[in-house]
Parts: structure tokens; C-alpha cells; sequence
């Protein structure tokens, strides 16, 4: 397992073991096989409303990631995440400017924001519901994400990762413009993994 | 001031001020009108408020060019229009000026009042600082303000410029050359 932090113009790949067990049995041929992630097709995407204004959605560029994923042992599995909060990207250099300030995302004194997974649970063969602890702001907050896995048609081994969830961005003393910038944040998560 | 002594022109100064802030006060109105009606994304949205913002700071810069400048310098005599329509323009012209500042203070208000505190960077150059601290209710009124003058601006202009057709087409009169940059002869 490798990390690396993924900066804009790195092409290069992350490789992740991704161990299977009942999968393994019928779809891939190794209980281990080492994967790489495509970050061209890995995305950290946010979106917030507010009234008055554009729905804002936006991402961040620089990340370090870790994704184990053991399907017969699920407890076995663990998912991390390092996001460089100053790399957020809403396509406006001013309006980037502005969210890494201390009324946002403060990135000068909380360069990072964190997840941290504590426990993985299988919901169904294509689905696993990951247990952590997000940080941000300084403050951390339980966040329990599903995450679809889905294995490719006509790509060979390759799986596609999907995680969506909403986060509650007072509970992390983010306050700014609310009520009129909405308090709850989507976050959705998108990967692509490929067999080496 | 008599008659004679007064000049036939407005000053270049003045004319080249005139202009200059006429083009930039309809300029903003088109700017806020998009920048809230356009249906545009998030960042550009974000952009165009940013340079709404620094344009009325040069709108408020023109106008107190163009006052200082008006007390400064005397001002060709007014045209033989009847009394009406002399109290029309004159009030059409003060009321310009005054709406001018009214918009751009009410806007400075809202910028400052507004419950999402965004620093108004100067064309990226430096920040102006706010007037008032965040206060929903005062926002509210300084956004009616602000709404109310650039629609009551609009309005006069379109008086303003008709007056100024009229005195050219129908009047025949200088009142709409004089304002006009001179023509270097051939």
C-alpha cells in the first residue's frame, strides 16, 4: 500500500491492494491483487446552497488516500483520507481565496481535513458502509459513509467507487453566513481503481 | 455670474468626467442586473460581485470628481427653455448625483452589513474596509436602498438623455454638443 499526495498536474498513479474474498471466488482471480487508483477519475467534489445565490460546487485537487477493501472480512478494511484544504477548486481564483480564509476553511491554521475510517460493514455485495471520524477545523466529528463498489462492464478489472453523503458544517464550528449559506455540505466521493 | 463671462463649453475635465461616469454608472447597473438575474454558475457569480463591488468604488470616485470639479469651474449658461423645464433638468442632474452616492453608500452598506462577510478587494489591489458590522435587518434596508437607487437611476438617465435629444433635435440648440469632446479642425 502506498500513499501519495495527488498535486494537479501529477500523473502518476496510486497503487492499492485490494484484498477479496467472496468476490475473489468468482470475479477476481487473486485474494490479493494489487490496484492502482486513476486520478484523473478520482474526484473530492463538495456542493453547498445558498439563498440568494448559485448552488457552489466546487473540489479539492490535493489529497493522499489509502483504500483496503477486503470483502469476506470487511472488519479488515479501512479507507483514509488527507485532503490539502488550501487545494480547493470552485473555478474562481477570488472565490478560492476567500473559502481558504479563516471564514471557511481557515487553511493556514488547518491545512488538513481528515477521514479516518474506524470500521467497515458489508450492506450487500456492492455496497460497504464505512464508520470514522472526519476532521476539520481542527474539530472531529463521527461520519458514516456507503460506499458503492462497482466492478466496470467491458473494463476488465476495474472497479468504480461512489460515496455521497452530507456533513453538518456547524458541528465543525463553521458558521459563516449561516442561515444564509446552508449548514449542510454534500461531499461525494468518486474513484476508479484498476488491477496492475 | 453674467452671462458674458460664462464659458460656451463645459470644461474638459468636466466633459471627460461626465462621460467617463456615465458609462461606468449604466455599466453597473447592467453588471448587477446580470450578476443577480443572469442564471450564471457559482464562480462567475462570485467574480462579477467582486467587480461590481470595485467598479462602485470608482463610481463613487467619479462622482466626487465631477462635484468638486462642478464647484470648481463655472458652467455655461443654461439654454432658453421654458422655467419647467429648466427645474426638470436641474433636478434630473442633482438627483443623478445624489442617487450616484446613495447607491454607491448603500451598496458599501450591504457589502458590510451582509450576514456573509465578503472582503471587497479593490480590482485585487487592496481592501476596503466596511462601514458597519454584519446586522441582517440593516442589510435588508441597505439592499431596498441600494435596489431602489440604481432603478430610480436608470429612470432618471433615460430623462437625462431624452432632455439632451430633445434639446439637440427638436431645440436645436448646443446644450448636447457642448458636453461633447471638440472636434479638432481640419
Amino acid at each position: 500500500m502506498t500513499t501519495r499526495s495527488l498535486a494537479p498536474l501529477w500523473a502518476g498513479l496510486i497503487p492499492v491492494a485490494l484484498t477479496f474474498g467472496i468476490l475473489a471466488q468468482t470475479e477476481v482471480p487473486a485474494a490479493t491483487t494489487n490496484w492502482r487508483i486513476d486520478p484523473a477519475r478520482t474526484h473530492i467534489a463538495f456542493a453547498i446552497d445558498a439563498v440568494g445565490y448559485p448552488r457552489t460546487r466546487g473540489q479539492f485537487r490535493q489529497f493522499a488516500g489509502r483504500i483496503s477493501v477486503d470483502f469476506a472480512h470487511p472488519d479488515r478494511s479501512s479507507v483514509s483520507f488527507h485532503v490539502q484544504s488550501r487545494s480547493v477548486d470552485v473555478g474562481s481564483a477570488s472565490f478560492d481565496d476567500y473559502l481558504r480564509s479563516n471564514a471557511f476553511l481557515n487553511s493556514e491554521h488547518f491545512p488538513s481535513i481528515d477521514f479516518v475510517s474506524s470500521s467497515v460493514a458489508k450492506v450487500d455485495d456492492h455496497t460497504v458502509r464505512v464508520n470514522g471520524e472526519l476532521t476539520l477545523l481542527g474539530v472531529t466529528r463521527p461520519l458514516t459513509v456507503d460506499v458503492a463498489v462497482e466492478r466496470e462492464a467491458g473494463g476488465g478489472q476495474r472497479l468504480a467507487f461512489l460515496a455521497k453523503t452530507d456533513i453538518d458544517r456547524l458541528e465543525f464550528g463553521m458558521n459563516t453566513g449561516f442561515p444564509l449559506v446552508s449548514r449542510d455540505v454534500e461531499l461525494v466521493i468518486s474513484s476508479a481503481a484498476v488491477a496492475l | 455670474m453674467s452671462p458674458e463671462a460664462r464659458p460656451e463649453r463645459w470644461s474638459g475635465w468636466i466633459i471627460a468626467l461626465h462621460w467617463a461616469a456615465g458609462a461606468v454608472i449604466l455599466g453597473l447597473i447592467a453588471l448587477g442586473w446580470v450578476m443577480v438575474h443572469g442564471g450564471l454558475d457559482s464562480a462567475a457569480t462570485f467574480d462579477l460581485y467582486q467587480r461590481h463591488k470595485s467598479w462602485g468604488f470608482v463610481a463613487l470616485a467619479l462622482t466626487a470628481g465631477r462635484l468638486a470639479a462642478r464647484f470648481a469651474s463655472s458652467s455655461p449658461q443654461a439654454p432658453a427653455s421654458a422655467r419647467w423645464e429648466r427645474r426638470l433638468a436641474a433636478s434630473t442632474q442633482g438627483g443623478l448625483y445624489l442617487l450616484t452616492l446613495c447607491a454607491v453608500l448603500s451598496g458599501w452598506l450591504v457589502v458590510s452589513t451582509s450576514p456573509l462577510p465578503v472582503p471587497t478587494r479593490f480590482f485585487d489591489l487592496f481592501v476596503i474596509p466596511n462601514i458597519a458590522r454584519p446586522d441582517p435587518s440593516l442589510f435588508a434596508a441597505a439592499e431596498l436602498a441600494h435596489r431602489l437607487s440604481a432603478w430610480a437611476i436608470a429612470a432618471l438617465v433615460a430623462l437625462h438623455v431624452a432632455g439632451a435629444l430633445k434639446h439637440h433635435f427638436v431645440d436645436g440648440d448646443d446644450v448636447l454638443r457642448r458636453m461633447l469632446p471638440r472636434r479638432r479642425r481640419a
